[in-house]
């Protein structure tokens, strides 16, 4: 019988800044082509995952094994979309330019890109809808433009892993569906997807996994068995607020900058 | 035609304009990433924080040029590293640095004995004092930088517009980033040494704000940046022969026209 | 893409047009050797031992700090068709160095102070001083080492050269003895200096002065005083009553002026020590010195 490793595995992983651990003791593992919702309220630690797990951030202790190896073995083999907020609209590129730097990690240092890269660069922008905006610089585009054009970089990335940071959050629906379907889309191929978000709705009923999280691994396995009562109060302790008729309401309340968030969920 | 070549009948003005013209490019080029990265101090920062090397330089007495250089590295890794990921940004680490190498250089000349000669006044050329070694100089390491450049142009691209990026692709971040300051500091010392801090300072800058305006990609920014960068020497110099003026300030001057146009142009349009 | 171009193109063209008809470039060389002199002063001294024979320019402009001096091409030409170029020497032309060196063309290059040994100072380690031509009696060697070096570039003139110094250095001999004699009219000890920077070094040591004090114990315009320099210069000034300050006329007289303030001393501001003035009162070097003394005299008597 042969064992195949889990695609993702985190072991007793400490992840921080210098001597402030954000994240402790993480353990879990995450099956091929699993479709993740990382939740939790502010501060939880879930950017802080993410920028573990490619690589921005060296764990402070525990381990993070992909295909059964640690971190770095394995060239390019996640992706990541950030949030908007992290990116220089004003630099001198166009979508085309953005989406192809997703070919980078393959193309070495001399090379430059072949046909084959034009190729997964121009089927990258379709499949996300973008195409007619190849040419475009990225200061013209619209938030759910720009946030379409990042996904189609990660796409061309031809990863074996997707994270995506909040991608749900003030976007138009037209692009919130063109991401659900794209991680449709990539689940057909395998491709492990970590999504943070806060839509308790969404994780619910749109992914096979939900992550819990708050500075340590709260719950993780099935919505039905994470977004219960009982994980949910010792996630968002006080923010959950329980009905007489069995539904709960969780009031993220977040730094001034985002909307108040108001999330039922049974 | 006489009037264009008659300049070039001295030996100066062509060493002159050969310079100029070289400088003009390599800073141009560079100057790219300086405009798109926020340093537009980092030119006349250097020039300044070179001061303790060339100091410490005379005192050994040593080649003023080679002293200057290794501080320019010093500092320019030094900005690199309080800069580093979400610590403070590179303007900031700079403005700090130029403070205190100035301030160390100043307090290293000040306990020099008598006579000691005006010592950054001994690196910094003038555009019309060029020596032919100078030209082999700046010829060469302009060849080399450029080359670089060519090499890790996918890499700075990276690294300059989305560093989260370059750490999911595996770059060597850190590293190509203090590559990339010390070809900087290479270039902004050679330059000052062969034509002047003035007008090194705004070659780094000018030419690269210009060629964004008229520019949408990295690429074609940095070809139209050592255009204006070339042309600006060319005028500039010939503008000083005939008007009598000081050649840098005429070669600065010229590129600043060129970026009002530039920028006029880009109003009317929209 | 185009139509950057076609703007610079057209930049281009305006420009062009317009110097076009600008300004002729500099005159072609006049008729005898063309000699050229880094600064005034020298210019006036060469003129003397080149009488009618040649035309001495002066690179720098009245006025100008050697330091701070910015060429334009026309000024780097003017070295460029010089056949014969006077300097100081002694690193006094440093930073014209790049500019003399690689205008192009050869010519005969006198350096005015050579053979003669800068001042002893035990204190200096870099750099000499090279104020020399506040001394007439160096000056005199300046003239011998121009007369030899016109001759060299010109041999037909010898004898005029050699006549014009001649009678050059007898007038320098006289200017020595006016200025004993004015100094003789200071109480000796009285006869006390206070300078910006190093220059009277020279004078000072010929003519019996003591100097108390340099303000700024650099040459360099980097340098700043610290505050123990200037408490220095205080004390210095108050323990050996210095009835004056004296500055060059390029220097920044806001130190001296606060240290005047501190002591009570006076600040004389019109010296002319690096440069000749366009009319009186330092319109030659003989002029040049005789102001300098009858200032220096005045204050201190």
């Amino acid at each position: 019988m042969t064992h195949t490793p889990h695609r993702l595995e985190i072991q007793n992983a400490s992840i921080g800044y210098g001597e402030k651990i954000v994240l402790r003791d993480l353990s879990f593992h995450v099956p091929h082509g699993a479709r993740v919702a990382v939740v939790g309220p502010n501060g939880a630690g879930k950017s802080t995952l993410f920028k573990a797990l490619v690589g921005l951030l060296p764990l402070q202790s525990g381990q993070i094994l992909i295909h059964g190896l640690p971190l770095g073995n394995h060239l390019d083999c996640v992706a990541y979309v950030p949030q908007r907020e992290d990116v220089d609209w004003r630099f001198p590129v166009t979508v085309r330019d953005v989406v192809m730097m997703g070919r980078f990690g393959q193309l070495g240092w001399l090379k430059r890109a072949s046909r084959r890269d034009m190729q997964i660069v121009q089927n990258s922008l379709e499949q996300m809808g973008i195409a007619d905006l190849a040419d475009y610089s990225i200061g013209q585009l619209s938030g759910g433009q720009q946030q379409r054009t990042f996904l189609a970089r990660a796409l061309a990335q031809e990863p074996h892993i997707l994270l995506m940071d909040e991608p749900f959050s003030s976007v138009d629906i037209t692009t919130q569906e063109a991401t659900l379907s794209l991680l449709d889309y990539l689940r057909e191929r395998e491709v492990t997807a970590m999504i943070s978000t806060h839509d308790l709705n969404l994780a619910a009923t749109r992914f096979d996994h939900v992550l819990l999280l708050n500075r340590r691994l709260i719950a993780f396995g099935r919505p039905g068995e994470v977004l219960a009562q009982e994980s949910l109060s010792r996630a968002f302790g006080s923010s959950l607020l329980v009905m007489e008729n069995g539904a709960m309401l969780v009031d993220e309340c977040c730094p001034p900058e985002e909307e108040h968030h108001h999330t039922e969920t049974k | 035609m006489s009037w264009f070549l008659q300049p070039l009948t001295y030996e100066f003005m062509l060493r002159g304009l050969l310079a100029s013209v070289i400088v003009g490019v390599l800073c141009a080029v560079m100057g790219t990433y300086v405009v798109l990265r926020g340093m537009a101090f980092l030119g006349d920062a250097l020039a300044h924080a070179i001061l303790p090397g060339v100091a410490i330089a005379y005192i050994l007495r040593g080649d003023l040029l080679v002293g200057a250089g290794i501080a320019a590295v010093i500092v320019a890794l030094s900005i690199g590293l309080f800069s580093k990921q979400g610590t403070i940004r590179e303007d900031t680490a700079i403005g700090i640095l130029f403070a205190a190498a100035l301030s160390l250089g100043v307090a290293l000349i000040s306990s020099m004995q008598t006579y000691a000669v005006d010592l950054s006044h001994i690196l910094f050329g003038d555009v019309l004092g060029v020596s032919p070694a100078d030209l082999w100089l700046i010829g060469g390491l302009s060849l080399a930088i450029l080359l670089t450049v060519g090499l890790f142009y996918k890499q700075f691209l990276v690294i300059s517009f989305d560093p989260v990026l370059a750490a999911t692709l595996r770059l060597p971040a850190e590293l190509l980033r203090n590559l990339m300051l010390v070809l900087l500091a290479l270039t902004v010392v050679v330059s000052l040494q062969t034509v002047g801090v003035g007008l090194a300072a705004a070659m780094l800058v000018t030419p690269a704000a210009t060629a964004y305006l008229l520019t949408r990609r990295l690429w074609p920014m940095m070809l139209v940046s050592a255009v204006i960068g070339a042309l600006s020497s060319v005028i500039g110099l010939y503008v000083s022969y005939y008007w009598n003026i000081v050649s840098g300030s005429a070669i600065v001057l010229t590129a600043t026209a060129f970026f009002l146009l530039a920028f006029l142009w880009k109003r009317v349009r929209s | 893409m185009k139509k950057i171009f076609i703007t610079i193109y057209l930049t281009l063209l305006t420009a062009l047009v317009l110097f076009a008809c600008g300004q002729p470039a500099p005159d072609s060389p006049a008729a005898g050797p063309v000699v050229l002199a880094s600064t005034t002063f020298l210019a006036d001294i060469a003129q003397n031992v080149a009488g009618d024979r040649a035309r001495v320019e002066s690179l720098l402009p009245f006025g100008a700090d050697p330091h701070a001096y910015q060429a334009a091409p026309a000024d780097v030409a003017k070295i460029a068709e010089s056949e014969v170029l006077i300097v100081n020497g002694l690193e006094y032309e440093h930073f014209l160095e790049s500019l003399l060196e690689n205008a192009g063309g050869e010519r005969t290059v006198i350096e005015a102070a050579a053979g003669l040994s800068p001042r002893a100072d035990a204190e200096s380690e870099h750099g000499v001083d090279p104020h020399m031509w506040l001394d007439p009696n160096l000056v005199v060697t300046y003239v011998e080492n121009i007369r030899d070096g016109l001759s060299e570039a010109d041999p037909a003139g010898a004898d005029e050269y050699a006549a014009n110094a001649s009678a050059y250095i007898a007038q320098l001999e006289e200017l020595d003895a006016w200025i004993v004699e004015q100094v003789e009219t200071v109480p000796r000890e009285r006869r006390l200096l206070v300078t910006n920077h190093e220059a009277m070094g020279y004078f000072a040591e010929r003519y019996g002065f003591e100097i108390v004090d340099t303000i700024l114990p650099s040459f360099s315009s980097e340098a700043s005083a610290s505050a123990q320099e200037i408490a220095a210069a205080v004390d210095a000034i108050q323990a050996s009553s210095a009835p004056a300050i004296f500055l060059g006329e390029v220097e920044n007289p806001d130190l001296a002026n606060q240290i005047a303030a501190e002591t009570g001393v006076k600040v004389i501001d019109d010296l002319y020590l690096e440069s000749l003035t366009d009319g009186p009162p330092a319109a030659t070097y003989i002029g040049m010195m005789k102001h300098n003394v009858t200032r220096i005299v005045e204050a201190l008597k």
